[in-house]
């Protein structure tokens, strides 16, 4: 017994498809946007503020991203420098500093992502399995707590806590016997410290896109594992996994475009002399060399490298994803 | 006592009781059908039955054993979804397979079990194909392999046609039927649309508000409903029921519906019974334009006439009480508009208690 079926009868959620109206077939190109737009300006108007914030914010800043191919000074102006071509550039990748300042972030990054990325997807998970509501509740209130509490307060706590006199951690580590360390001076321990200051900081927050793609996987793909004999492990692995993988997936591209924006503030605030050679990163190196030294040029090309470097890192994260996991963030 | 028993099945959630002590055998291969409205507690009885749902009160035996807290997976039932629960990520393969992998069977026992599954439901071509990929129908068949790649002893249907569109529930319809022939496996089959469950049972169970109103073979219930609900329910257009009381005269009990009175057999249950409320029901089917022997005529005055093709249906007003028949055209409608009487064959009436909802089961004899 074989079956047949009409395949003018496929389920209309595949073909899901934004339908438009067709533009009228009279009438150039010009016209037609014109007609678009008169029919919808209300959804132009609402995007009108995010636009101005590009343009204020983000585009018009560009203008002066020129500096990095000049010899600027302030008192020439941006018009009035001469051009340099990539001399600055040249300085840059003969600078020890700067190189070590890309060494540290990368690996500072790689180091989050391997630590840091799993983390909220974790504990989503783990919220995901807590059946009593209202310890899950309390639990998640406590978790998401350190995302609204300032990087500085987060900084002051992390010193303190690490403190050689006071702080809890050698005071614990006293108890056994142990000498105290100085964490905070010590190069070794910059990023174990910087890294699981960001998990306590971010990983409840972060936990949040998890737990709603959680919430969006069908119950009843749940239910038909239980009748199918699937215990809570087994579904974890074979269903909520699985499901929320295109957010993971798209989380991750993110990540990855954000390899080089290591947490500015945050290390500003833990790092110092002694321990530049593990924590000095590209941001870092910049607000020393441009607002501190006034070397602008310079500090403006090391920033464009920076862009160009994210932008490559995203594009590939995304095409990447696109080829084997058919999720893309575009 | 093998098959499937419940026992006085009672569900609540915390203080609302929703399904009110289900009593109900289910014979081995026999395939029963759930219907009724929606809300009335189908799906949770047929989701205790799977241990989807806990089992408030009463007992659930499948073969002798007692299966109230028996997990699900060792209940031996495999369950179809209304929305087909298949996994997206998975490709129709292992779809069908998940079950067998998740019991550890050996992986070559399981390429056959879903080779042979594949050819039964027609997915041989598909079983690289991923869910998205696939029409409503092919969509079902997957969810139904699942089902049956596990060799249970029962199967669990919850609506499982109700996404589809009409053509394809219908086809899909002979197939669920067609399939329960050759395997021959218990089947617990719910749904809310009556023409599902006339043609898919052996039996069917009609349920309202948490209780069962009538168990029977669907003719049992087109021909014998127990009471005015199941008469309501069963059928299409539902059976017409008329509001009146009983009389009697010196030839015995009559049923005074409006102007018209209907001669009722001599009966002990109507006797000593005048004024008391009764509904006459009057299947839409069981009226004709035409004279035809032995039937008596009622006056009426058509409201508007619904053409179906071979039948068609009268909308009528019967002492300002709606009636509707079923007739057929024999292809033509024009003799239709000008219908003032239509003729009732009157051993097939039906009479209720209008209090109670009971049937009376007595058959109504002549009008006059
Ligand atoms: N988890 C639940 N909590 C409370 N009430 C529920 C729950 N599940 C179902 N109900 C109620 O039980 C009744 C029966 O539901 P259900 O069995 O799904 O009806 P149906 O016959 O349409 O399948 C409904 O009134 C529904 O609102
Ligand atoms: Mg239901």
């Amino acid at each position: 017994m074989t079956i047949q079926e009409d395949s003018s009868s496929r389920n209309s959620d595949v073909l899901a498809a934004f339908e438009t109206e067709d533009q009228p077939a009279s009438g150039g190109r010009l016209e037609a946007a014109i007609d678009h737009l008169r029919r919808e300006w209300q959804l132009y108007l609402m995007l009108l503020p995010m636009v101005i914030w590009f343009i204020v914010f983000l585009y018009k800043p560009m203008y002066g991203l020129q500096i990095a191919f000049k010899d600027y000074s302030i008192f020439r102006g941006i018009a009035g420098s001469p051009w340099v071509g990539l001399e600055h550039f040249e300085t840059l990748f003969a600078n020890d500093q700067f190189l070590r300042a890309i060494k540290n972030t990368v690996t500072i990054s790689a180091l989050n992502l391997l630590f840091g990325f799993p983390a909220p997807i974790i504990l989503a998970l783990m919220f995901n399995e807590v059946l009593h509501a209202s310890y899950k509740r309390t639990a998640q209130t406590i978790v998401y707590l350190p995302h609204f509490i300032s990087s500085v307060i987060i900084a002051g706590i992390v010193i303190t806590a690490f403190s050689p006199t006071a702080g809890i951690v050698n005071t614990i580590m006293g108890w056994f016997g142990l000498d105290p360390v100085y964490f905070l001076t010590q190069p070794e321990w910059f990023r174990p410290i910087f890294i699981g200051t960001g998990i306590w900081q971010e990983a409840g927050f972060g936990s949040i896109v998890f737990l709603a793609a959680i919430a969006g996987v069908n119950p009843s793909l749940y239910e038909s594992a239980v009748v199918d004999g699937a215990n809570r492990w087994q579904m974890m692995w074979k269903i909520t996994i699985p499901s929320i993988l295109p957010t993971i997936l798209i989380m991750l591209i993110i990540r990855i475009g954000n390899i080089m924006e290591v947490s500015f503030e945050l290390v500003i605030l833990l790092y110092q002399p002694a321990t530049y050679e593990t924590a000095d990163v590209v941001n870092t190196w910049i607000y020393r060399q441009g607002l501190q030294s006034g070397q602008y040029d310079l500090a403006a090309a090391a920033g464009l490298f920076n862009a160009v470097v994210a932008f490559i890192l995203v594009m590939t994260a995304n095409t990447l994803s696109r080829r084997f996991s058919r999720t893309s963030l575009w | 006592m093998s098959g499937v028993v419940l026992n006085k099945i009672v569900k609540k959630y915390g203080a609302l009781q929703v399904v009110h002590g289900i009593d109900l055998k289910i014979d081995p291969k026999e395939f029963v059908v759930l219907v009724g409205p929606s809300g009335c507690g189908k799906s949770t009885t047929l989701r205790m039955i799977a241990g989807l749902e806990s089992i408030t009160a009463g007992t659930l035996a499948v073969d002798d054993r007692v299966m109230n807290k028996v997990a699900p997976k060792d209940r031996d039932v495999a369950m179809v979804f209304q929305n087909y629960a298949l996994y997206p990520h998975l490709n129709v393969a292992d779809n069908i397979a998940f079950g067998l992998k998740i019991r550890k069977v050996p992986k070559a026992e399981i390429r056959q079990s879903v080779q042979e599954v594949a050819e039964i439901l027609g997915l041989t071509d598909y079983l690289a194909r991923r869910p998205s990929d696939l029409s409503g129908g092919q969509r079902q068949r997957v969810a139904m392999g699942r089902a049956i790649v596990r060799h249970p002893k029962v199967f669990l249907f919850d609506e499982p046609l109700s996404n589809l569109d009409a053509k394809l529930r219908t086809q899909m319809r002979a197939e669920i039927k067609r399939l329960h022939k050759r395997l021959g496996v218990t089947s617990i089959y719910v749904t809310h649309d009556q023409v599902e469950a006339m043609t898919l049972a052996d039996r069917i169970v009609v349920m309202n508000e948490g209780r069962i109103e009538q168990i029977g073979t669907p003719m049992e219930l087109f021909n014998n409903p127990a009471n005015r609900f199941v008469a309501g329910f069963i059928g299409s257009p539902p059976m017409n029921q008329l509001h009146g009381f009983l009389e009697a005269d010196d030839a015995g009990p009559v049923a005074q519906i409006g102007r018209l009175k209907v001669r009722l057999p001599k009966s002990e249950v109507l006797e000593n019974q005048n004024g008391k409320p009764v509904v006459l029901g009057i299947r839409p089917e069981h009226v004709t334009v035409d004279e035809v022997p032995g039937s008596f005529p009622i006056r009426i005055n058509l409201d508007l006439v619904e053409t179906l093709g071979s039948e068609a249906l009268l909308h009528t007003d019967l002492d300002g009480m709606t009636f509707v028949a079923r007739v057929e055209t024999l292809g033509e409608i024009s003799h239709l508009s000008g219908v003032d009487t239509l003729h009732v064959k009157p051993d097939l009436l039906k009479l209720f208690d209008a209090e109670t909802g009971r049937s009376l089961s007595v058959d109504a004899r002549t009008g006059t």
